[in-house]
């Protein structure tokens, strides 16, 4: 009986874990993109939170969870295109603009979350979330069944945009153009391209990507809204990117490295083990500061990341 | 570009009335999305913007309270401008505000017994102490170890939120008689002395003007803040000079580290007299935004501190007569800082006439 | 014959400064031609408003006889017009293949690499060049990344060649190979602009135009005029061909490095093992072009980058991988090679940088507090003393010309009264004049005893005031002569790497 029951527990932290790494990955596959492209951008908690109101209110107002998603990639892409005009048209510090769009979206989703549904004061709002979709025959193989082949939609997704994105930036043109403008964005302009328009397009595609991520936190995985209910996931996300070393591979180790310790406390709570909760619950940042602490190897920094690009500079 | 009979060019050297209208710029601007937010909820804007101002300036009451708002801002502001002068991005004021808090909380348990006076000093020698410990761990990594400080900090922050959690919960400080997760309430002789008789601007006022002065000579006349500003603006030339970059990195921080220490123990002892979970409002963030309108000025970070102190009460009062959730200022206040960085962007450029034989 | 390429009058202005002044060349097809003049003559100026890049404010550009306007890069390119720049525009993390393809017009959306790989290899076998196409940029040395360069602009069809400076960063023997090239170039008719103001290339054009203060001077046919001809049209005046020189009175060996390894940057062995020595009162001139190890010499002298073997006596004294702070404090002062990046804070004011080191030092304090009565009259002393022309020492660094900021450095560096003076590539873009006044001071620093150690890409500077030179290549010290022994030939050979070259070499006893 104890071995039946220790491997539920297995099975469900492992579940849990490949769960709980879809939005990480997500905003992780699409700050990689806008990193590569050389804009740090610090707002992803922002935008992912804003898109995760923004999905769960367009599935509320319209009754169906597509355009909720929709309404996520546009959310997402909407501050990313913030961003990018702030990096590369204006070319302002991109550290504090990232921060200032992480507080806009923190104050901004607040209120019209609470201006929405202000009439509503007995009934919290909800909504019908995404269910899980299980693969055919694939969900059916005894334990790997459950964990891999039993997910949300957004969640097959999320994994297939891994090889996705890899091949996007090493196999084709535009990918390529995207890694120059990292490390050395005059090679772009002295080829007669456009350095900013191709900016704005990473950003914009990277900015769906973590529409997705803060996507999922809602409508595919809890049926009401939470103030800050991202909870320093988009942080995370940026850590993903650098402990992954700006590879894809690396990105989704990282993800599921987080994920594990998410799901590995959420089982120990139901279990009452005797660790204070608290330990538990920090522990992802602890695990993020020594992932940063103990990178090996060459990093694969980009070399102009964060650095706006001036024609001629002295 | 040429327009007309004038050019716009990039600016050589930045003009001081041209940052100075870039503020007053972007304040126009947020008030203008202010006013299409509040009408927009179907609010009158003439309306709203006087209840505003009336809770932020209104009264001698409305500007005692703003100040008192405005203390922990001074100082968060002040901690940030320290950091981000030498170019390291210290986004964990709010982290280190709460490890003073701790650190002072501790000390007042040591130190109950003693005098009044020695009491305060303690506690404020702690969260200096306490602050500049959990900044100057960051530090570190960055010195050492080229941890990003930017992810380092935020992550210290979510990590001292648990340890609060901890000593307030499960651990030793939890306030027995109370169902809130809370430490008892201080002795009277451990509260910050209140400056001005029975009105409530406490100790920590003064002190975060003393600071914002100290602050101001330290980066200006003294050798480690020309060393600070050396490394904000060329790290390598620094080094190549003899300035020991890592050690400095520290040094930075732990100061950062400790003045917004001294923000908690303020909260603290001069404003809620007990240590509990929401002791900060978000300020180590809001120091971020006052530190960059003030233009890492620390005599502009008690104007701004000032400013945003007074929205942050004036949205008060805006929500209890109308209704209007308070999350709205905190949209606003990010608002200001994005309209700022576009407006500064003014100061890069110059408008200048082309004369006739060019 | 119709030129390929003429400008009517172009004039570019950067704020109040003219860089070009009403300029009109013309290049025909198949020449060689040279732009010579000083730097911030208007040189790389005018290239880049051929090459788009900047927008001429006044004046025409013709392309085989019809006005163009090239507006940006993309449409200089589409005239035919390529551009290698002075500093590299490549990737280096990436391969030759990929710098070379990105960004240029192919169908669909994939990267296909195999067939550009063709294309390019019959360039290279058509100008005779082996180059791996797969080598990561960094993987190679200079001479060949400049080829890639090349082939950037080859690939996408250029017939009007534009060349900043090439050769400043090719040993003499690349330098030959590349005019090789060019001259394979201009028998299919191409036209190649080669901006100079190295008189021995020069001399190897078709016509030379010479620019000075943005304006130009003269056109002349090469074959017609001679290296004075062209000196005088270029500086405008009767260039003193001799310094004055003092005999050496060397004294004691001063600095002595022995077996000296490091690393750089990308975890390579720089510097490879070898003795040097400079005494008091000498200047020994580092032959080389830059990127042989002479950046990682300085670096380590300094303190700045770790020796990871052997040792390093300052007057008897060990200070390897000591720290900068220390090292200064014993009496080196050193003028690096990126004024801006790394010799001064360019967001301070001339005033502050000219105490940059010894902001801690006692004479500037005042209670703890710096005495800004002193550091004002110390300012005003060394912009007086150096002639550094400023609005005020309160002006932001970042404003001041090459040569100003460059005055700036060795004002603050000559204040130490230093035994040991460490300078790398000191005169690199900077006017005749200029460099006519730091070889005196460099001069009266080795009379008054004090030891010089210099690295310079300019052999001509070197024979000029170096008492020993010394060649450095691949990180290792090739030979080492007086100069009045010194051979130009064999000290181009030995730049180029070739041992085992006749002369005498330098004894080291500490």
């Amino acid at each position: 009986m104890s071995d039946l029951f220790q491997s539920t527990i297995v099975i469900s932290i492992l579940a849990a874990t490949i769960r709980i790494a879809t939005p990480l990955l997500l905003a992780a596959l699409g700050e990689l993109i806008t990193e590569r492209a050389g804009i740090l951008n610090l707002g992803v908690e922002g935008g992912m939170l804003m898109s995760a109101f923004m999905g769960f209110y367009a599935t509320y107002a319209s009754d169906s969870l597509w355009i909720g998603l929709l309404a996520a990639m546009v959310t997402g892409a909407l501050l990313n295109l913030i961003m990018v005009f702030m990096a590369a048209t204006l070319k302002v510090e991109q550290v504090v603009t990232g921060l200032a769009l992480n507080m806009l979206a923190s104050g901004l989703s607040l209120y019209m979350y609470k201006l929405a549904f202000s009439d509503a004061k007995s009934k919290i709002p909800t909504i019908s979330i995404f269910q899980n979709v299980e693969i055919p025959w694939l969900s059916q193989i005894p334990y790997l069944g459950e964990i891999f082949f039993t997910q949300k939609l957004l969640t097959y997704v999320a994994f297939i945009l891994v090889p996705v994105v890899w091949f996007f930036l090493y196999r084709t043109k535009f990918g390529l153009e995207i890694r120059c403008l990292g490390e050395n964005p005059k090679v772009i302009d002295t080829k007669g391209l456009s350095v900013t328009m191709r900016q704005y397009a990473a950003l914009l595609l990277g900015g769906a990507l973590i529409g997705m991520g803060g996507a999922f936190v809602t409508i595919c995985s809890t049926v009401r809204f939470i103030p800050d209910i991202t909870a320093g996931r988009g942080w995370l996300a940026l850590v993903i990117v650098i402990a992954g070393n700006w590879r894809p591979m690396g990105l989704v180790i990282a993800a599921l490295i987080f994920a594990f310790l998410d799901a590995f406390q959420l089982q120990v709570q139901g279990i009452g083990v005797q660790l204070p909760y608290q330990l538990l619950l920090a522990l992802p940042y602890v695990v993020a500061i020594l992932l940063m602490v103990f990178k090996r190897g060459t990093s694969e920094e980009p070399k102009r990341l964060s650095v706006p690009y001036f024609r001629g500079e002295r | 570009m040429i327009f007309g009979r004038f050019k716009i060019e990039p600016r050589l050297e930045p003009k001081l009335s041209w940052q100075i209208v870039s503020i007053l710029l972007a304040v126009m601007m947020s008030a203008i999305v202010c006013a299409i937010m509040l009408n927009s909820a179907g609010v009158d804007v003439g309306k709203a913007f006087y209840l505003i101002f009336e809770g932020a300036f209104g009264t001698w009451k409305a500007v005692i309270k703003t100040l008192v708002k405005a203390t922990p801002l001074i100082l968060t502001g002040l901690a940030v401008t320290v950091a981000f002068r030498a170019k390291i991005w210290n986004i964990g004021a709010e982290g280190q505000l709460f490890a003073g808090a701790i650190t002072s909380y501790w000390a007042y348990t040591m130190f109950q017994g003693a005098p009044s006076f020695i009491l305060i000093v303690m506690v404020i020698l702690s969260a200096s102490i306490g602050g500049a410990l959990y900044g100057g761990l960051a530090g570190y990594l960055k010195a050492k170890f080229s941890v990003n400080e930017v992810l380092s900090t935020v992550m210290l922050n979510y990590i001292i939120r648990y340890v609060l959690s901890f000593l307030l919960i499960s651990g030793p400080w939890r306030d027995p008689s109370s169902f809130y997760q809370q430490s008892s309430r201080i002795i009277q002789a451990a509260k910050y002395p209140m400056l001005f008789g029975i009105s409530r601007l406490h100790m920590g006022f003064a002190i975060a003007l003393v600071l914002a002065l100290v602050v101001y000579l330290f980066l200006t006349r003294t050798s480690l803040g020309y060393e600070i500003r050396s490394i904000g603006f060329n790290p390598k030339a620094s080094r190549f000079k003899g300035i020991n970059v890592d050690r400095t990195i520290i040094i930075v921080m732990m100061i950062s580290g400790g003045i917004a220490g001294l923000a908690g123990a303020g909260e603290l002892f001069g404003v809620h007299y007990r240590l509990k979970p929401d002791i900060s409002h978000g300020f180590g963030f809001l120091g971020i935004i006052i530190a960059m309108l003030a233009a890492l000025h620390p005599f502009g970070v008690i104007l701004a501190a000032t400013l945003f102190g007074g929205l942050v009460n004036g949205g008060i009062r805006l929500q209890v007569f109308t209704g209007i959730p308070t999350a709205m200022i905190s949209s606003i206040q990010a608002i200001i800082l994005l309209f700022f960085l576009t407006a500064a962007v003014l100061t890069r450029f110059e408008i200048r006439r082309v004369k006739a034989n060019e | 014959m119709e030129a390929s390429i003429r400008t009517v009058n172009l004039t570019k202005k950067f704020h109040q400064v003219v860089a070009n002044d009403a300029v009109s060349f013309d290049v025909l097809p198949g020449e060689i031609h040279c732009l010579l003049g000083e730097n911030g003559a208007g040189k790389s100026t005018l290239a880049e408003c051929l090459y788009g890049f900047y927008k001429p404010d006044k004046g025409q550009i013709f392309i085989d006889g019809k006005e163009v306007d090239i507006s940006s890069p993309a449409e200089a390119i589409g005239y035919g017009i390529g551009m290698v720049h002075q500093h590299f525009v490549l990737v280096s993390s990436l391969s030759v293949l990929e710098n070379i393809v990105v960004g240029t017009k192919s169908q669909g959306l994939l990267l296909d690499l195999r067939a550009a790989e063709k294309k390019i290899k019959s360039l290279c076998d058509y100008y005779n060049v082996e180059l791996d196409l797969h080598a990561k940029v960094w993987q190679l040395p200079v001479g060949q990344q400049q080829w890639v360069e090349i082939l950037k602009t080859l690939y996408v069809g250029a017939q009007i060649l534009i060349l900043d400076e090439p050769t400043a960063v090719l040993t003499p023997e690349e330098s030959k190979m590349l005019f090789k090239i060019l001259q394979l170039m201009t028998d299919d008719n191409m036209s190649v602009i080669l901006i100079s103001h190295k008189l021995n290339e020069v001399l190897q054009s078709d016509r030379v135009t010479i620019l000075r203060k943005g304006k130009k001077v003269a056109t002349v046919t090469t074959a017609e005029s001679s290296k004075e001809e062209l000196t005088s049209k270029m500086v405008g005046r009767e260039i003193n061909a001799t310094l004055e020189k003092k005999p050496m009175k060397a004294g004691k060996h001063f600095l002595a490095i022995k077996n000296l390894k490091a690393k750089n940057d990308r975890g390579q062995e720089a510097l490879k093992g070898f003795d040097l020595t400079v005494r008091t009162g000498e200047i020994v001139g580092i032959a080389g072009v830059a990127g042989n190890g002479q950046k990682e010499l300085f670096e380590t002298l300094i303190g700045v980058r770790k020796a990871t073997e052997g040792e390093i006596y300052l007057n008897g004294v060990d200070i390897v991988n000591r720290d900068p702070k220390y090292i200064q404090k014993l009496g080196v002062a050193f003028i690096p090679e990126d004024r801006f990046a790394e010799g001064l804070v360019s967001d301070f004011t001339v005033e502050e940088n000219l105490i940059l080191g010894n902001h801690c030092d006692k004479k500037f304090k005042k209670n703890g507090f710096l005495n800004f009565k002193e550091i004002l009259v110390f300012a005003k002393e060394c912009i007086n003393k150096f002639d550094i022309q400023t609005p005020s020492e309160k002006t932001l660094t970042r404003t001041l010309s090459g040569g100003n900021a460059q005055k700036v450095i060795v004002a603050r560096e000559f204040a130490q009264n230093a035994q040991l003076t460490l300078a790398n590539q000191p005169s690199r873009g900077l006017d005749v004049g200029v460099i006519e006044y730091m070889h005196q001071m460099l001069l009266k620093k080795r009379d008054e005893k004090g030891g010089i150690l210099m690295a310079s890409e300019d052999l001509e500077e070197l024979f000029n005031i170096a008492d020993t030179i010394v060649v450095m290549h691949d990180g290792q010290i090739m030979g080492s002569f007086p100069v009045a022994e010194a051979d130009i030939n064999t000290i181009g050979l030995l730049m180029a790497g070739h041992a085992d070259q006749p002369g005498p070499s330098q004894q080291v006893d500490t």
